[in-house]
């Protein structure tokens, strides 16, 4: 009883801390970096090893580092539950200080966009947000780094195809998705591609409720008999949905996630039965690489880090996906250190460094994260880099990498990406276009 | 006319097209049916005992399925877990008669409901504390649930049964069934339904508040812990499984909030009606999940000839 009082009044004056720790993010000596997190809620399970991975590469570099080029990083967590409204709050309470916002949810990015070019302050979504957000004359301050979701759902179809599309003629491809902006988002895409290239696109949606009891949507799997189920989920959905396809004996090699379906929880509720399901990636997880020994010794060892060391998640995918979406945002920052020579660069300047990273395979060795993030480059005009990603697949006990780099057919996605792009600005105009960007 | 034959004919050629399918719907909707039960009567029972609506159920059900889980996870046996986990629940009844009802006694019901919304937030909180917000397995194995399945070859086609969800039925069966007893035939099951009735008839005779409260929660934790263990089964423990609460709000208004009996029947007519509309109806006319809302509409039907629900008081104010 005295160490969880203990816990929670330490818990309690940290909690005090980090509101405390904005107005100091004002001076030239820090750089304020909220993350509009979830631990809580429905989504917990997923959001929890991820936030731990990016608070612990801030750590990491306060403590061997003494911050970024001798500016202390402040890390401040605002706790969103995965809610968009409760998202919105706290944009609101963060963005007087805040160099960046991390919205962490599709429909918390699709709900501050528009503020972006009022506020002037970057969205960093790695992995997540809009696709069209690929468009950087059009979404000047949204960034959605390495991959979009319809390189996403492009590098599956590729995959699933042997590279040809028109291999998929004839077939049946389902979309089983949350029903949610995120599940939502690949299907324009994939509508379009199967009209293209003559398969036939199944949306299966699963709502909030039915997450954990997904009987319906594979008894229609069952009734179907899709020829690939690709899996749009997220949080309890994942884990409701590989169980119900082992149940159905719905088989693994043709059943693919997209990177927010490739968690390890989830998987070893199933264990040995899971064997053969596949996730697109774009981070995959190295324990023995340099930056990983660096975290134990500096972070984990020195009990600075909040991760679950029983249950192997230093380990995972999400962790480590964690650390390399901080490795992403500090590299914009130092960028643009290095261009503008300032010590705590404001969200003007760091709109440029994200417009010019450059994390090439050196850039990553140099990190001590060789092989941990598919290489990519921004620009003023591709603020997403579109550097491709690899299958990883459960093998019983983990996930491992179980492909050569893949790249999305951007050809198929670009006039897709420009005409929504289009259609948004039309739809909230005025929206101002950065009429400078000459790429 | 495609319509017409998509609503009144089509559904109806499938069910007979495919009867083994339509068998495998029909069990899916029983099996989704009877864990929609099991969630209503853990609010029927408070309510029926104390005109309280338990927002906190939902909850309950995480905290003793991850007490449960971290209990094992700490080096306990699943034997000794199991009873602990009821000692807790006992433990958190009794705190929240004690420090939440009984100090709120006589006050509008809306206050005890906003009360339980309390409980609720306080449950999240120290419920991340202790067990952190992780996926946890549920220790289906080490409680002897079966966890194969049975395969029978019917109309050319094959209907499967998960022998967990079989192990849920029969669970939830002897569980209704033990607590129909215990409040019909036991003298604390009539001091329960005497409260519900009206509570200073009841105080007048004799019968301690408190301590029925006690007993009350305390069920409703054993239900939560029931089906903690059976959703759990299915697909992990984890905060999420704190939203299927929502799943018995329709429930309640089909069943009538102090029936044992309209949660049973009301769990059990939406788990099929729904399972049946989505299958037949809704995922080829209306693009899917209309699980969302079916069961809603279904109360909504209900409520407009009967309010008080198919099995609820019918209550007369004279004026």
């Amino acid at each position: 009883m005295k160490t969880l009082l203990k816990t929670a009044i330490l818990s309690s004056a940290l909690a005090l801390g980090a509101g405390f720790a904005g107005p100091a993010a004002a001076q030239d000596d820090s750089i304020y970096i909220p993350n509009l997190s979830y631990r809580t809620g429905p989504f917990a399970a997923t959001g929890t090893p991820l936030m731990n991975g990016q608070r612990d590469y801030i750590t990491l570099l306060n403590e061997r580092d003494g911050g970024l080029n001798g500016v202390k990083l402040v890390y401040d967590e605002c706790e969103t539950g995965y809610n968009t409204e409760k998202g919105v709050e706290c944009y609101e309470k963060t963005k007087a200080n805040a160099v960046v916002t991390q919205p962490w949810s599709t429909g918390i990015t699709l709900q501050v966009l528009p503020k972006s070019n009022v506020d002037e302050i970057p969205i960093l979504a790695p992995g997540y947000g809009f696709s069209p957000m690929a468009d950087g004359k059009v979404f000047q301050w949204a960034y959605n780094p390495p991959s979009s979701y319809w390189d996403g759902a492009s590098m599956i179809l590729n995959n699933l195809s042997d590279g040809n599309l028109d291999n998929l003629k004839g077939k049946k491809i389902a979309l089983l998705h949350l029903d949610h902006p995120f599940g939502k988002e690949p299907i324009p895409l994939l509508e379009a591609l199967a009209a293209k290239h003559g398969f036939t696109f199944l949306p299966i949606p699963v709502g909030l409720t039915e997450m954990q009891n997904q009987s319906a949507q594979w008894l229609q799997i069952r009734r179907e008999r899709p020829d690939f189920v690709v899996m749009w989920g997220w949080g309890a959905m994942n884990a409701g949905a590989i169980t119900e396809a082992v149940k159905t004996k719905y088989p693994m090699d043709q059943f693919v996630g997209v990177w927010w379906s490739g968690h390890d929880g989830d998987l070893k509720l199933v264990g040995e039965a899971g064997k053969g399901y596949r996730s697109i990636s774009w981070s995959v997880p190295n324990s023995e690489s340099p930056l990983m020994q660096d975290i134990k010794k500096h972070v984990v060892d020195a009990g600075k880090s909040l991760i679950n060391q029983g249950e192997g998640e230093f380990d995972s995918v999400f962790y480590q996906r964690g650390l390399m979406i901080s490795a992403i945002l500090v590299e914009g920052i130092k960028e643009a250190q290095e261009q503008f020579d300032v010590r705590a660069p404001s969200p003007e300047q760091l709109r440029w460094g994200l417009e010019n990273i450059n994390l090439d395979e050196a850039r990553l060795k140099e990190l001590g994260a060789e092989g941990m993030l598919v290489p990519f480059k921004t620009s003023c005009a591709d603020h997403t880099g579109h550097g491709g990603g690899w299958m990883l697949q459960w093998d019983g006990a983990k996930f491992v990498k179980a492909s050569d780099l893949l790249m999305p057919d951007r050809t198929e996605i670009e006039p897709l990406e420009a005409a929504k792009a289009k259609e948004y600005a039309d739809a909230n105009a005025p929206w101002p276009i950065n009429e400078e960007c000459s790429m | 006319m495609d319509i017409l034959n998509g609503i009144l004919v089509k559904p109806f050629a499938d069910m007979a097209a495919a009867p083994d399918f339509l068998l495998q719907v029909l069990w899916e909707g029983l099996v989704g049916g009877v864990l929609y039960a099991l969630i209503a009567l853990g609010f029927v029972l408070i309510y029926k005992s104390s005109r309280i609506f338990n927002f906190a159920q939902g909850i309950m059900v995480v905290f003793a399925a991850l007490t449960l889980v971290g209990l094992y996870e700490k080096g306990l046996p699943a034997f000794i877990a199991l009873p602990l986990t009821l000692v807790v629940m006992l433990v958190l009844a009794m705190t929240i008669e004690r420090v939440v009802l009984r100090p709120l006694v006589n006050q509008p019901d809306i206050i005890l409901f906003m009360a339980t919304i309390g409980i609720t937030l306080f449950l999240i909180g120290f419920g991340e504390l202790i067990f952190g917000g992780e996926n946890k397995v549920m220790i289906t194995e080490q409680l002897m649930i079966p966890t194969g399945s049975f395969v029978f070859e019917l109309f050319g086609g094959f209907v499967s049964i998960e022998q967990k969800d079989l192990t849920a039925v029969v669970g939830a069966v002897l569980l209704v069934a033990g607590l129909l007893v215990f409040l019909n035939k036991s003298k604390i099951g009539r001091a329960i339904r005497a409260l519900g009735d009206d509570h200073q008839a009841a105080l007048s005779v004799g019968i301690s508040l408190s301590t029925i409260w006690v007993i009350v929660w305390f069920i409703a934790g054993v239900i939560a812990l029931a089906t903690g263990i059976v959703w759990g089964a299915r697909a992990g423990v984890s905060f999420a499984l704190e939203v299927i609460a929502f799943k018995a709000l329709p429930v309640l208004m089909l069943g009538g909030l102090e029936s044992v009996m309209g949660a049973i029947i009301g769990g059990l007519a939406i788990g099929i009606l729904e399972k049946v509309f989505e299958i037949y109806w809704g995922q080829p006319l209306l693009g899917g999940n209309t699980e969302a809302w079916f069961a809603y509409m279904l109360a909504l039907l209900v409520l407009l000839f009967r309010p008080q629900g198919l099995f609820g008081e019918k209550i007369i104010e004279r004026v």
